[in-house]
């Protein structure tokens, strides 16, 4: 193989690195997305077969937000192996132990269970907030849009803009504000 | 009086089992084991690769056509298009390529592919199809206007 | 049915070192006519060997030629390549012309042909004019500026206006169109 050939071969499978930023992302519209990184699906040399699979960074998994009311419905279950040994855990306490927890499982959960997985796992790199090694950043050279977008907080909007803001409609004179 | 011509003609089989083993056997010959060496074993083995074979054949069709969808699709998901607004405005415009041509101009000839997705965007906008992200999209690709901008 | 070809070793079409472009280098190096010189099967051999031979062998300066008669046995053609193939072709009963076609062959061919077996019909040195696609084809340079994690390129896109934005937007044209009002009066 000539030269050119080889670096044209080394270029054609370059691993890119990812970053996502899961603030206020629906977990489990993330995965899908981060799914198709992770195992290579946004390029148009996919085969299942060959390694084009991508590393991603997923930062600020403390700060995912589970729709509706799944933080006290969804269950997570667990068994040792042995007798007695299954468990049952919230959303909630799950995230309270491991705040990478929830989004990990449901980047696994997103792809189909085959010996791949695991492998395919281990390109993911979860931070529960934006504190990522400068070794895993300095390899990230891509960003991934977000699923939806980061609402604004009421606290972190200025007070100029607030009192700013048009009013609706006036309150009735026998109107008590409290 | 007994009549054994009639069963015993039902019970012969081929005219040697020399060679009848060994048409078998040759089918056999890359098999691992004893489905490789014994006649009893090798004539179930080789009878359910031939089905297997037979079942592949129609699945190494349905595979592949569900590669090329993958690739395509990833492809014209880079220009912000969906594969299905991506095929079907390529057909309004007469363009009727199939999805294995899609594919290799995808990896081979990168740059004929974007123009085949600039065009299939400004058709699926003209017809309205869903499944088109914004213009800025096609900002965001170094694509053939760059490259020609000198 | 026949799985003749399970044991077979597969490759591409492919001329070796660019025969063929601007040289062109025999690949048959040796061929040896074995036959018998009484028995019937070998009349068709013992015919291209009187007939032919020798005008081969002018024609084809690059190829050695062997004949080797031995008794009372089947007429075999054995070609020894420049790669190393050996390929022993059997003869028995051909007339002259079939044997002149199976040597035409040999000596067209750059190795074996029957002992490989082809995994595509075609070959090319340069699969692609613009490129094989890479993930940095698409990329634009301004790229490698960024800092990352980058709150602009992280926003989704087609995000439809808000109810928040869209009241603002109202409120906005509604001073302009009352500031004109009033600019109105003033005149």
């Amino acid at each position: 193989m000539s030269i050119l050939k080889r670096t044209q071969q080394w270029a054609t499978f370059a691993r890119t690195w990812h970053i996502y930023d899961c603030t206020w992302q629906n977990p489990f519209d993330s995965a899908k997305v981060v799914k198709n990184h992770l195992m290579g699906l946004h390029k148009p040399i996919y085969h299942p077969m060959n390694d084009c699979g991508d590393h991603v960074v997923l930062i600020n998994t403390g700060e995912i937000a589970l729709p509706g009311d799944e933080w006290i419905k969804r269950v997570y279950f667990h068994h040792t192996g042995y007798p007695g040994g299954a468990s049952w855990t919230l959303a909630w306490q799950l995230h309270e132990k491991d705040p990478t927890m929830v989004m990990k499982k449901a980047v696994y959960a997103a792809m189909k269970g085959n010996l791949q997985r695991r492998h395919t796992m281990q390109r993911l790199h979860l931070f529960p907030d934006d504190k990522v090694p400068e070794e895993i950043l300095g390899n990230v050279t891509s960003q991934i849009k977000q699923t939806r977008v980061v609402p604004k907080r009421l606290d972190h909007i200025d007070k100029e803009t607030l009192e700013n803001f048009p009013a609706i409609m006036d309150y009735p004179k026998d109107y008590v504000l409290r | 009086m007994v009549f054994t011509s009639a069963a015993l003609f039902v019970r012969a089989r081929g005219p040697d089992e020399f060679w009848r083993k060994r048409r078998v056997f040759k089918l056999a010959a890359h098999f691992h084991g004893r489905p490789r060496n014994v006649y009893t074993f090798a004539v179930r083995a080789v009878h359910r690769a031939l089905v297997y074979a037979t079942k592949g054949r129609k699945l190494k069709k349905l595979d592949m056509a569900e590669l090329w969808k993958t690739r395509v699709s990833a492809s014209a998901e880079q220009y912000g298009v969906s594969f299905d607004a991506f095929k079907n405005s390529l057909l309004k415009s007469n363009i009727l390529l199939n999805k294995k041509m899609l594919a290799d101009l995808a990896i081979w000839e990168p740059r004929s592919f974007e123009a085949l997705a600039q065009l299939s965007r400004e058709r699926a906008v003209v017809e309205g199809m869903p499944g088109i992200q914004e213009r800025s999209v096609m900002n965001q690709v170094y694509g053939l206007k760059n490259l020609l901008k000198k | 049915m026949s799985n003749s070809h399970l044991f077979l070793k597969s490759g591409f079409p492919r001329a070796p070192l660019q025969n063929g472009v601007g040289r062109y280098i025999c690949q048959l190096q040796r061929i040896t006519l074995k036959f018998c010189k009484n028995n019937g099967s070998s009349r068709g051999m013992r015919e291209f060997i009187e007939k032919q031979l020798i005008d081969f062998a002018k024609e084809n300066p690059g190829t050695v030629v062997y004949v080797k008669p031995r008794r009372h046995r089947t007429p075999v053609i054995v070609a020894e390549y420049l790669n190393g193939d050996r390929e022993w072709h059997n003869c028995r009963n051909l007339s002259k012309e079939e044997i002149t076609q199976w040597i035409t062959l040999m000596k067209t061919q750059n190795g074996s042909s029957s002992s490989l077996r082809l995994r595509k019909m075609w070959h090319t040195d340069m699969p692609s004019i613009q490129g094989p696609w890479t993930p940095f084809t698409l990329k634009n340079p301004a790229s490698n500026l960024v800092i990352f994690p980058n709150e602009e390129l992280s926003k989704p896109l087609d995000v439809e206006k808000s109810a928040t934005e869209k009241l603002i937007e109202l409120f906005r044209e509604q001073r302009l169109s009352e500031g004109k009002l009033e600019e109105n009066r003033g005149n």
